[in-house]
Order: C-alpha cells, then sequence, then structure tokens
C-alpha cells in the first residue's frame, strides 16, 4: 500500500469548524432539516479535504465531522445498543454512554458512506477509523450478554460485516482505534480476538491506533495481533516508549506518534524531524508511517492545520535526506 | 428489620443542571458551581428521588462536586489541580490534585452544601475522603506521606466537628485506596483517622468500594470509627466470608445493588444478599446502599437503582 518512504497521515479527528457546532446545535434542537444538516456536513468534510491538501498529507481521513464521540456514533448505528443519556467524564464534560440491550447485530452501513464521499474527493490515500470492539463494549453498559468477552466478540462480528463492505468499496487501509486496551491490560487475550474477529478475510492494510496507559504492559505481547501496524503516542510522553519497544524486535510498521496532540505548541519543522528520526532506533525507515500522536480534534484549527504541515514538511525534507 | 436504607454519595446531575453549571462555570472561569436558586432546585429534585425511593438515610447527590477529589481539595488552601488523570478503572478523569504549601482550612469545604441540605428536613450524611485523597494527589511540600496525612486529617477533623455541630449524625469517609494499601499505609491512615474523628459529636463510616476488603480488614476493624462500608457487588463472596468469619462489632454499611452498570438486579437476589449479610451482622447496625455513589449512571437510571433496591427490601424474603 506504501509507495513512498514516511507516508504522512492522521489518526482520524480534526477541529470542526465553528459553524458546524452551531448548526449540529440548531438540528439537535429541531430547527434544521436533515438536508440542510447533511449539506453541512458535507461542506466540512470539503474544508478538511482541503486542509490536508495544503498540509501535504499523504493518507485522508474525513476529519470525523460526523462523530460527536468515538463510542456513541458507532452504539447508535448497531442494533441492540440504547443510550439512555449522558454520563459524565470529568468536571462538567459528559459523554453518550451506550448500554448494551438487546442482540448487537449489523443495521446499516456506518462508515461506508463516508469513505465513498471522501473517495469523491481526493485521489490520495485514505485510512478509514473505526473504534474496535473491544473499546466499544469497555465504554458501554452491558445488560444483555453474560460477560464482556461475549459481547466484545458478538460487536466484532457486526464490525467485520462493516470492514469487508468497505473494502468491497475500494477501502485498502483500515484503523482500528482501540484506546481502551491499555487500560485493561489483563484483558489483552480478549482485544486480541476481538480484532481477529472483526479483521477475518478483510483484504485491506490494518493498523491499531492505541493511545494513553502504559506500553510496558501490553508490549510486546501487542506484536501478536493481527495487524500490519501499530500506532502509538510517543511525543506526549518525550519518546521515552522507544525503550520498552526497543527489548523486542518491533515485527510491524509503526505509526510514529511524533507530533503531540495535548499542547499547543506548535513544534517546528527541525524539531519534528528529529522525532522522526527517533523511530530509526527501533524500526526501518521503509516501517514508518508518520502522524500525529492522535486526533487532533481538540486543537484550534490554525494550530491543527500548523502541526500537520510542519510534520509534512519534516517528512519531506527527511525523505530527501535518506 | 430494622435496618436503614442509604446512600453511598453521588447522584448524577440532573440533565438541565449539567447545563447550567456548564454555563455558569463556562463564564467565570475557575468557580466552582455556586450554592444559588438553581442549585436549591437540583437539590430538592435529586432529594425527592432519594425520598421515592425509600431511602432513609440521604446524602445531597455532591452535584457540585467535579469528582470525588478535587471539590475537597480546592477548598483546601495549598492544593492546586494537576493534569487530567483517570480515576481507578472508570472511563473517567480528575484533575491529580498537588499539594503546594501547608495545608489549610481557611473556608468550610462542604458545609454550606450540608446546611442548605439540612433545610429540606431530611437526614442527610456528609461524605469526606481523607487517606485516598492522598494517595491520589501528589505531594511535593510535605516531607513525608505520613505528615500530608496528619496535616489533611487535622484540616478535615475542624470540617467534620462543623458539621457535627450542624446536625450531621452520620460522616462517611471514602476510603477505596486502603483496600490496596500495604501494612505502614494502613498504619498512618489509622493514626489520621484518630486525628480526624477527634472530639466530632458523629459517627464515622469509612466507606470503601471496587473491590473486597481481604487485605485490609484486620486492621480496618482497629479503625477508630464506628461502621465501615464493604462493597457486596465487586467483593461479594470474599466480603461475606469476612464478615462471617471475623464477625463485625460495626456498623456496616453494605452495598449490595451495582452502580456501576444499568442492568437492574433482580430484586429477590438482592433480598437473600441482604439476608446473608444479617447472618452476620445485626440488622440494627445495617445500613444497605448501593455499593458506590451514583454519578456512574445516567440520570434516568440512578432512581430505577434506587427502586431495586428499596423493592428488595419490600417484597424480599425479609419480610
Ligand atoms: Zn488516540
Amino acid at each position: 500500500m506504501k509507495n513512498k518512504l514516511l507516508p504522512t497521515t492522521v489518526v482520524g479527528s480534526h477541529p470542526k469548524p465553528k459553524w458546524l457546532n452551531h448548526l449540529i446545535v440548531e438540528f439537535e434542537q429541531g430547527n434544521l432539516d436533515k438536508g440542510v444538516m447533511e449539506s453541512a456536513f458535507n461542506d466540512s468534510v470539503r474544508a478538511v479535504v482541503k486542509v490536508q491538501e495544503l498540509a501535504g498529507l499523504d493518507i485522508f481521513w474525513d476529519g470525523e465531522m460526523r462523530r460527536e464521540e468515538m463510542t456513541s456514533y458507532f452504539a447508535e448505528n448497531i442494533d441492540g445498543f440504547t443510550v439512555y443519556g449522558p454520563v459524565r467524564v470529568w468536571g462538567n464534560n459528559y459523554y453518550k454512554k451506550p448500554a448494551i440491550t438487546g442482540e448487537l447485530r449489523y443495521r446499516d452501513e456506518f462508515s461506508l458512506s463516508d469513505y465513498r464521499f471522501l473517495s469523491s474527493l481526493t485521489d490520495r490515500g485514505i485510512k478509514v477509523p473505526l473504534t474496535g470492539p473491544y473499546t466499544i463494549v469497555d465504554w458501554s453498559f452491558n445488560e444483555h450478554y453474560n460477560t464482556k468477552e461475549d459481547a466484545v466478540y458478538a460487536l466484532a462480528e457486526v464490525i467485520n460485516e462493516e470492514l469487508k463492505a468497505l473494502v468491497a468499496a475500494g477501502a485498502d487501509f483500515i484503523q482500528i482505534d482501540d484506546p481502551a486496551i491499555s487500560t485493561h491490560v489483563d484483558e489483552l487475550e480478549v482485544a486480541k480476538k476481538s480484532v481477529e474477529i472483526a479483521t477475518k478475510g478483510v483484504k485491506a492494510y490494518i493498523g491499531l491506533h492505541i493511545c494513553y496507559g502504559d506500553y510496558s504492559k501490553l508490549y510486546p505481547q501487542v506484536l501478536d495481533f493481527p495487524v500490519d501496524q501499530l500506532d502509538f503516542e510517543l511525543a506526549n510522553k518525550n519518546f521515552e516508549d522507544i525503550k520498552i519497544f526497543r527489548e523486542h524486535d518491533f515485527t510491524k510498521d509503526i505509526g510514529f506518534g511524533c507530533v503531540d496532540v495535548h499542547t499547543k505548541r506548535v513544534e517546528s519543522v527541525a524539531e519534528i524531524k528529529e522525532n522522526i528520526t527517533k523511530s530509526f532506533e527501533m524500526v526501518e525507515p521503509k516501517q514508518v508511517y508518520v502522524d500525529p500522536d492522535c486526533g487532533v480534534k481538540l486543537l484550534s484549527p490554525q494550530k491543527a492545520f500548523e502541526k500537520l504541515k510542519n510534520m509534512c514538511d519534516a517528512a519531506e525534507e527527511l525523505r530527501e535526506e535518506l | 428489620m430494622e435496618f436503614v436504607t442509604s446512600m453511598a454519595g453521588s447522584y448524577p446531575r440532573p440533565d438541565w443542571f449539567k447545563l447550567h453549571l456548564k454555563k455558569q462555570e463556562g463564564s467565570q472561569k475557575g468557580v466552582a458551581g455556586l450554592i444559588d436558586d438553581r442549585y436549591v432546585k437540583a437539590l430538592k429534585q435529586v432529594l425527592d428521588e432519594q425520598d421515592k425511593a425509600q431511602i432513609q438515610l440521604k446524602t445531597d447527590g455532591q452535584l457540585l462536586w467535579h469528582n470525588m477529589l478535587c471539590h475537597l481539595c480546592y477548598k483546601i488552601e495549598g492544593f492546586a489541580p494537576g493534569g487530567l488523570i483517570r480515576f481507578y478503572d472508570n472511563n473517567m478523569y480528575y484533575q491529580k490534585p498537588r499539594v503546594e504549601s501547608e495545608l489549610k482550612r481557611k473556608n468550610s469545604i462542604i458545609l454550606s452544601e450540608y446546611l442548605k441540605a439540612r433545610e429540606s428536613g431530611h437526614d442527610i450524611k456528609p461524605v469526606l475522603s481523607c487517606y485516598t485523597l492522598t494517595k491520589l494527589s501528589s505531594n511535593s511540600f510535605y516531607s513525608s506521606d505520613d505528615d500530608f496525612l496528619q496535616a489533611l486529617a487535622s484540616v478535615l477533623n475542624q470540617e467534620a466537628r462543623d458539621l457535627a455541630d450542624a446536625g450531621a449524625r452520620v460522616i462517611q469517609v471514602d476510603e477505596p485506596a486502603l483496600l490496596s494499601a500495604d501494612k505502614e499505609g494502613l498504619e498512618i491512615a489509622k493514626k489520621a483517622f484518630e486525628v480526624l474523628v477527634k472530639d466530632v459529636d458523629a459517627s464515622f463510616v469509612l466507606s470503601t468500594y471496587y473491590a473486597d476488603a481481604s487485605k485490609a480488614f484486620a486492621e480496618l476493624l482497629e479503625f477508630p470509627v464506628q461502621g465501615i462500608g464493604l462493597d457486596f457487588v465487586e467483593g461479594k463472596d470474599i466480603n461475606l466470608k469476612l464478615i462471617k468469619e471475623h464477625g463485625l462489632d460495626l456498623d456496616l454499611q453494605a452495598g449490595v445493588v451495582d452502580a456501576r452498570t444499568t442492568r437492574m438486579e433482580d430484586p429477590a437476589n438482592v433480598s437473600k444478599l441482604v439476608s446473608e449479610i444479617t447472618k452476620a451482622v445485626d440488622s440494627d447496625r445495617l445500613y444497605v446502599c448501593p455499593n458506590m455513589g451514583l454519578e456512574y449512571l445516567p440520570y434516568v437510571k440512578a432512581a430505577q437503582k434506587l427502586s431495586v433496591l428499596s423493592d428488595s427490601i419490600r417484597g424480599g424474603v425479609l419480610r
């Protein structure tokens, strides 16, 4: 799937334009019809595509303009989930924590039309990120299944169906987002089996994004996951985790988080170049994909752009030097 | 059957109140929620919910608390907020408090909320936290954990005295961290509790949850408190075994319904569990409650949980 060294990409989310947030509120209050809302979503994706072009990215995603959160978006589109209301994450911030109240079943696509729309807008590579079944279940209540495992595996089957549909439509790069894995390392086997089920028969390049947490507790075991790439945040922890990864032969490609999304400070091109170079301490350059630590949605649109742009410029300069 | 139905702490904020707080705090950064007419309305709403579910010993629902720690810390001089960090294994975060200077109680901490809740005429139980609060904070001021803990205990002691004077007959102290404390931790925590309860005219319940108490049970029995809280959901079998084997010459606050899932228990099963517990503990020394605060649930599910609790007692085998 790679045709150049150090391809640059995003983890997924992008800051929503202010006007889109306004329209979402209006829509939720019933003041906007569905057609207008849809065209607003589409226009915001067009804007994100333009930003990614200007930044110089090689592999795009649509910035997740339609997704409010990593869990409820999927839950609302899969049979068997009910959302009763918001639950606190911290302070005044809440998320719509879904409850599994029935058999989990595929209802209709939940990313396919996003993929199709994006591919109509660009000839660049596309990566489709989806929240992994393990994380969705971990962030949901379970009223229906006897065990958490049962729920995870049932959801993995649903996601498998969607991934196959994506590949049939032309998608060749899928990223499974599983941040909950690092919070329950005792359930690593369950998570691994869920990825196996979700990706079974899916003929695409598969990445696994895990942010937060202590990587020493899941490495090297995570090398046994049936994926092509592991995508980690490294900048946020000052690249200290490279030590951990060097202890065993890193047998996958790496999505190398080289830009910190938790700070407003825009790293310079020189600094990011140096960051990317650190990946060569653990893998060959041909194994490296360049991306930010995580989605950039919490940054301002301007900072997000500047960070992505500097990241792409840094990769370009390195490519010439290598 | 003389035991008391009780709350374990938090109650989810009504949805309209969430929006109100967000607006209020958004416009006045750093200002904690105010005790105004909106707050009073929300307080009444959650007290009514508890009343409907026949909860006898109520809490104010900790409606202004942003989490279990910061609400206490930031009213105590010497603490500053740090970075966001996960609260146990919940998908919930808190700003890790940092001690930067000597801890002092300049103003009251939760007293004004307690007084407001008392105006309702209900029996209200205030909630504090001591050892756990120090374990989940970072300290670069005090030279030892012991000093830090003693200083906090002495601040909280002043608060507890005022709470008791204001009419609190039971004060709950949340201490999930004691379940994983080592010998030394349990030792300094016990010393801190001696400071915390000194000359306070109320009975104290040391509340634990998230796990069983196997590593700390014998030591907890020696703490200068009148009651302990045990989680009979997440630590059910072992906690049952502990109270049967050791006996319990204290009040027991028994968490018997799971506050972390929207799945509703069968009241008959809860009822069976409560009667198991009464084999080891006099029912007049028993408080039955959810295993922890209810803020992990969406608002509509909290009342339902409390109803399961009271149904299990009303219609259950105990009658
Ligand atoms: Zn991430």
